[in-house]
């Protein structure tokens, strides 16, 4: 890599520049005015200082005594600007409960460098912080741009904080208040709700006897008809979850992952051999040395933002880390300063699968993998080992065309062994082992012995009923890769044999101290066997567990699950959810009604009217479009809480957003919401909501953090919007809690959650589920300390304490106001590794060894065409859901760019309120290559069309040497409808136009449907359903300026 | 692998010397300028920004903008973010350039001299500083300014700028942009503590300044430097134009 780079010449300084050379524009004009009379203007606070607050504590230069400022208040809770959700500490003013500034928690592993021990006292966490001894400067704990900026929303003068009830037709914009009152009595009793006809209510629909449809029994109750939509993992959805599956009884909660990174997922799920829960993870940034992020960008976006992007500095200038960044766009993930240890590789958009199934084959080819991990056929052969992990590369799976288990692994039952002495042992399931050829003498084995086993063989096994043919796992993959040549691959991915081979040798060339990540870049139309090929790439070098390998996240302390003070996850006469998602997930087509009906009628049963999707989790994305399309079965109701598919899911606004407004397609939408959003601006009824610090919570961190962490979130300000007449803040839980009372729920009510004796105490308030989440969290393994006089004091925690009297039992008060205290619970730093390899609570495992062949994806039907998946990771080129090739049905003569999606580093998908931040980066102009701008004749700066199959968006083009050609790069976060970009009437009075909130486009505006479906439908991946945001074909046309 | 970057650092025009003799070079210039007025003399206040750190997040730049209460719009530090791509090897890909800016509190500030009321002026500590009482918003210091550091802040018509968030250091804090940098890049101190960590920073980085041609003596260094971003930048500045769904043009943002 070269290091004389130097500046393009007339193309982007992308932000910032701005700003220091236009702070000249307007001073000329004012001097006249200033000279002649002082200054023309409001004088600040502080001659000096201008109007910056006093600062939050002072520190005695000499002695390190710490004196709070009493005018103010410092308290760890958690941010809620993007979905990281990290640790933060929030100063307010005492006088007027404003939040004056924002920054990191220093107990957090998401915030600080490294965390401060937990022990800490909280005088001596802030001391740590400041210039004393300048621990500040190691010790410092941050807030992001848009974590720094979050608080205006808080006072964002577009929030609700009223209940609503629309006035006139969905989504006119027009809207009454209500008492809360009235709005639980019309939610839970329908009626004729708005003088368009009789609503059914919550009480009606929550019928768990009857079918909902009688013909397809297995579709489950009439209670599944509503649905309950969710944004985020935020630490709330738990409670979302108990009203939703256990007390109301619906099949269907969903949540934003489909239209997030869903590929990734569960093409991780399919490498880890777990597809329930879909376990992922991320490079061990602290002692990676070789990392390659493909369709990911690491200090650009992604979770957690600031933990990837704060260590893959110090990586890239003080440690070891070099590594590549493989994306249609370049993004903040590259770094000039740090010059030869990163490098930008552009990629076809859609291209990433056939780049790492060339390294696949390079690797393979050139005996470049972990041969000694692949062998290892168990967890005890690899104990012995020294490995972290096994896999079932060694496997032997039949292969036998015509045989009734082929695509399934070869058991120990097929040649005649006995089921294990398990309980619940099963032919071909439990307690039947899987087999593999001994690498010492050649013998048929059990996978569990102790000894490595053979990487490659093509052969027959006799078995009771004849010879079988079958391979070893490791060989099928061998024979997908070889499928094609390195030149097919390199043409499919745009990028040279030599980078591919480049990159597949310097991956294998750390040992396990390499890694490779992928995300959002694989949410196109093939982003299952994306992710499953990309992934694959670390099993094949064996950095599962290990330092500088891939590593999950260890997680949180137990708090709503079974704890060791309060069980908040079952309750007296819960209910099971019955009958199948509308997604059609998780639940195989061949045991429907309509397969039998059709079977039986003597037709084909596929394809069927929309894909069902085994091995997906519930999904958002096919929620929307199915009750439309009333396949599997239609809506009665939506209840959604901060949910914004229709902004966020690509294509979803042209597929349904107009029959959504329809209460004939959906009689009853409630939406629970601090805003209004370009979904819930459709919705019947709007409940008011606490915002990010004035809100209650528990998360956990997502993967990549090595220590355990529960992260609190408690109001540390007092939330703004209305009370209900019984005094209490009107929250999501809160409506929650009053439809279960009002409906007789179990779950709430006064004797509900079981401590650990099976004593029954209330859940009637938000504080009774989540104070006891917190007393969970503080007695786990060893119970925390008791908070100081002096913690509580200096914490804040002093305003939550009658809370904490009210809801606890003595013993727990200070307990869990020392986690308060500390903005949640958090392991040391110090227990993260265990020698070469992470501690031993946060390796992942699977039974049957992580997997080069996955049985669940190799058996699954596609049911649009009744073939089988492959099981091990294949290239494909991006599919509709039929099988037909996208560019087949799209070709490039006449769409020929391919447009990415990338996330923004400043704006998430509802930060637009903060003026702080629109004053920053404020809309998103469009990326076009330097080769097609001059082509097509545009210039920086220009209006141009960017038009899909799925609708057009007018845009600015911004011309760019950091965009691959043929390329369009749109950054998310920009061309809202709502949140401020329109004005709603609300009790006759419009909302105020500041105007900005519009600016620039969202390309899932013009997302696709997929023409080879019935009815509406939006394009996902052919195998999984994700939403597909990536590689949309397009073309662009420049307008004339008008 | 980075040994021909070394090498290009070496033949540019690197301040290679440890604080000593920054200090010792303000010490000459400042018998140019008015007199130092306010903070503790023995203290002389710098930043050091490693820019392979700098992740272009802009969370100093809101923080900046929050703790001091900017009018929006302006800005008392914020982080240009450059394309950059190699001319000599077009066919390389392009790379990323974060580069923060602030007041640089210069020993030879060319915005004290010109103050003709002497509301700007440095203190004993090295901060350059504005008074707003004495300020009559005339704007000769943001003219004077190599650095377009300075703007009219339009709510008090006075000089606005950096003040190293001297509220906050006098009270034993860290300014808020330091406080929050993700990436770790800034780091402030005191250089003439030899062991504080800016000193050491320039003791062990072949560190540059913007402008060294101008002779101001900065005080906000910078490893990894490139000297073509070192001056003006020959690039095209940001787009910010906001267009309606029909494509015209409707104005900057208002916030």
């Amino acid at each position: 890599m070269t290091s004389r780079r130097t500046l393009l010449k007339g193309a982007a300084a992308v932000g910032g520049l701005t700003a220091f050379a236009a702070g000249y524009g307007h001073t000329v004009a004012k001097t006249a005015e200033g000279l002649a009379t002082g200054s023309a203007g409001t004088a600040p606070r502080d001659p000096r200082t201008f109007n910056a607050p006093k600062p939050e504590f002072t520190v005695d230069a000499a002695t390190g005594a710490l004196t709070p400022n009493p005018d103010q208040q410092v308290a760890f809770t958690m941010c809620q600007a993007c979905n990281t959700m990290c640790g933060v500490r929030v100063r307010t003013d005492k006088a007027t409960d404003a939040v004056l500034r924002v920054a990191g928690n220093p107990y957090h592993p998401l915030s600080a460098d490294r965390q401060i021990p937990y022990a800490t006292p909280v005088r001596d966490a802030y001391l740590s912080l400041t210039r004393h001894g300048e621990a500040g400067l190691a010790g410092r704990s941050t807030a992001c741009g848009r974590g720094n900026a979050a608080l205006s929303q808080i006072n964002n003068p577009y929030r609700v904080t009223t209940c609503l009830k629309r006035v006139g037709p969905r989504g006119a914009g027009e809207w009454r208040s209500i008492p809360y009152e009235q709005l639980i009595e019309e939610v839970c009793e329908g009626g004729d709700l708005f003088g368009e006809g009789p609503v059914a209510g919550l009480r009606a629909l929550r019928d768990l006897e009857t079918p909902l449809d009688p013909a397809n029994p297995e579709y489950g109750p009439v209670a599944n008809q509503v649905a309950i939509l969710n944004a985020t993992s935020d630490g709330r959805d738990e409670f979302i979850k108990r009203f939703a599956f256990n007390a109301y009884g619906t099949r269907n909660y969903g949540h934003h992952g489909s239209y997030c990174g869903l590929s990734m997922r569960v093409g991780s799920g399919a490498i880890m051999n777990d597809l329930n829960g879909y376990p992922h993870g991320k490079p061990d940034f602290e002692n990676v040395e070789f990392a390659i992020f493909i369709g990911s960008a690491p200090g650009n976006a992604g979770k957690p933002f600031k933990r990837q992007g704060r260590l893959l500095a110090q990586a890239r200038s003080e440690g070891k880390l070099n590594y590549v960044v493989v994306e249609p766009v370049l993004t903040n993930a590259s770094s000039m300063a740090a010059d030869d240890r990163n490098r930008w590789i552009p990629i076809v958009p859609g291209g990433d699968n056939a780049l790492a199934m060339g390294m696949i084959r390079w690797i393979l080819d050139n005996e470049r993998y972990d041969a000694r991990y692949l062998a290892q056929p168990g967890p005890k052969a690899a104990e012995q080992a020294g490995e972290a992990s096994f896999s079932n590369a060694t496997h032997l799976v039949v292969t036998q065309d015509g045989h009734p288990r082929k695509g399934f692994f070869l058991r120990g039952s097929d040649i005649g062994l006995p089921l294990a002495e398990v309980e619940g042992a099963e032919r071909w399931k439990k307690g039947d082992v899987f087999l593999c050829i001994d690498a010492a003498d050649g013998s048929l084995r059990p996978f569990g012995k102790p000894g490595p086993a053979q990487l490659f063989h093509t052969g027959t096994v006799e078995t009771p009923e004849g010879p079988v043919a079958v391979k070893t796992s490791l060989q099928l993959l061998k024979d997908s890769a070889e499928a094609h040549s390195m030149a097919d691959y390199a043409a499919a991915c745009g990028l040279d044999v030599s980078v591919i081979e480049g990159l597949a040798r310097e991956f294998t060339a750390h040992g396990k101290k390499a890694a490779v990540d992928c995300h959002g870049g694989t949410m196109h139309a093939n982003g299952f066997y994306t992710a499953f090929s990309v992934l694959m790439l670390n099993l094949l070098i064996g950095n599962w567990n290990m330092k500088g390998g891939m590593v999950d996240s260890i997680g949180g302390f137990p708090d709503y699950a079974p704890g060791p003070r309060y069980d908040l996850a079952k309750f007296p006469g819960q209910v099971a959810p019955k009958g199948i998602f509308l997604s059609r997930s998780k639940f195989p087509y061949q045991k429907t009604s309509e397969f039998k009906r059709r079977k039986e009628a003597g037709e084909s049963p596929y394809p069927t009217k929309a894909p069902w999707y085994p091995l997906s989790p519930p999904m958002l994305t096919e929620y929307l479009t199915a009750a439309v399309n009333g396949y599997p079965y239609g809506l009665k109701a939506l209840v959604s809480f901060m949910a914004n598919p229709v902004y966020g899911h690509a294509g979803l606004r042209g597929a349904v957003a107009d029959k959504l407004k329809d209460p004939k397609v959906l009689p009853l939408f409630v939406a629970i919401d601090a805003f209004i959003n370009e979904t819930n601006c459709m919705a019947d009824y709007i409940v008011p909501d606490s915002v990010m610090y004035e809100a209650w919570g528990w998360t956990s961190p997502w993967s990549g953090t090595v220590t355990r962490a529960s992260t609190a979130r408690w109001p540390v300000i007092e939330p703004r919007q209305v009370k209900a007449a019984d005094g209490d803040r009107v929250t999501m839980e809160k409506f929650f809690i009053d439809v279960g009372l009002r409906l007789g729920l179990p779950g709430f009510g006064d004797a509900v959650i079981a401590d650990a004796d099976g004593t029954l105490h209330p859940l009637k308030r938000p504080e009774d589920c989540y104070l006891r989440a917190g007393a969970n969290v503080a007695y786990a393994g060893t119970p925390v300390p008791d908070a100081s006089d002096d913690d509580i004091a200096l914490s804040g925690v002093g305003r939550i304490v009658p809370e904490l009297e009210k809801a606890l039992k003595p013993e727990e008060v200070r307990k869990v106001a020392f986690v308060f205290a500390r903005g949640g619970r958090f392991q040391d730093h110090a227990e993260a590794y265990d020698g070469e390899a992470v501690m031993a609570d946060n390796r992942v495992t699977a039974k049957a060894g992580f997997c080069i062949y996955n049985e669940a994806v190799a058996t699954a039907v596609n049911t649009m065409t009744g073939k089988r998946h492959s099981g091990v990771p294949a290239w494909y080129p991006l599919t509709l859901a039929d099988g037909t090739p996208l560019r087949d049905r799209f070709p490039e003569a006449e769409w020929p760019f391919l447009v990415a999606s990338y996330k923004s580093n400043m704006q998430s998908s509802y930060s637009i309120g903060s003026p702080r931040l629109r004053q920053v980066h404020p809309n998103n102009p469009i990326s076009v290559s330097v080769a097609d701008a001059a082509r097509l004749g545009i210039a920086s700066g220009d209006a141009v069309r960017l038009v899909t199959p799925g609708g057009s968006v007018v845009a600015t083009a911004l011309v760019r040497h950091g965009i691959r050609p043929g390329a369009i790069a749109v950054e998310h976060g920009y061309g809202h409808t709502e949140l401020g970009a329109r004005r709603h009437v609300i009790d006759g009075v419009a909302q105020p136009d500041l105007g900005g909130f519009s600016a620039g486009v969202n390309l899932n505006d013009v997302g696709l449907m997929d023409p080879t479906r019935e009815g509406v439908s939006t394009l996902g991946d052919w195998v999984i359903g994700s939403a597909a945001r990536q590689a949309l074909p397009a073309r662009l046309e420049k307008v004339a300026a008008t | 692998m980075d040994t021909s970057r070394r090498d290009f650092l070496a033949g540019a025009c690197s301040i290679t010397a440890g604080a000593a003799v920054c200090v010792a070079s303000a010490e000459t210039a400042q018998a140019a300028t008015p007199a130092r007025r306010g903070g503790e003399s023995g203290q002389r206040f710098a930043m050091v920004i490693d820019l392979r750190k700098c992740i272009g997040c802009q969370a100093c730049t809101v923080a900046c903008s929050t703790e001091n209460q900017v009018p929006l719009g302006d800005f008392r530090t914020i982080v240009s973010q450059y394309e950059v791509r190699d001319a000599d090897r077009p066919d390389q890909p392009a790379a990323t350039y974060t580069l923060p800016r602030l007041c640089n509190h210069c020993d030879d500030p060319p915005c004290v001299e010109v103050c003709p009321v002497q509301a700007t002026y440095q203190q004993k500590d090295g901060k350059v500083l504005v008074d707003a009482d004495r300020c009559v918003g005339c704007a000769y210091c943001v003219q004077a300014c190599p650095y377009d550091a300075r703007y009219i802040n339009p709510e008090t018509q006075t000089a606005d700028k950096c003040t190293f968030c001297t509220h906050r250091v006098e009270a034993g804090l860290l300014p808020a942009c330091v406080e929050t940098c993700v990436g770790g890049a800034r780091v402030f101190g005191d250089l003439l503590d030899p062991n504080s960590t800016v000193s050491g920073l320039l003791r062990d980085h072949a560190v540059k300044v913007l402008r060294p041609e101008m002779g101001t003596a900065p005080h906000v260094f910078y490893i990894g430097l490139d000297d073509r971003f070192a001056g003006k930048v020959e690039g095209q500045a940001a787009l910010w134009i906001v267009r309606d769904a029909q494509g015209a043009e409707i104005g900057e943002i208002r916030s």
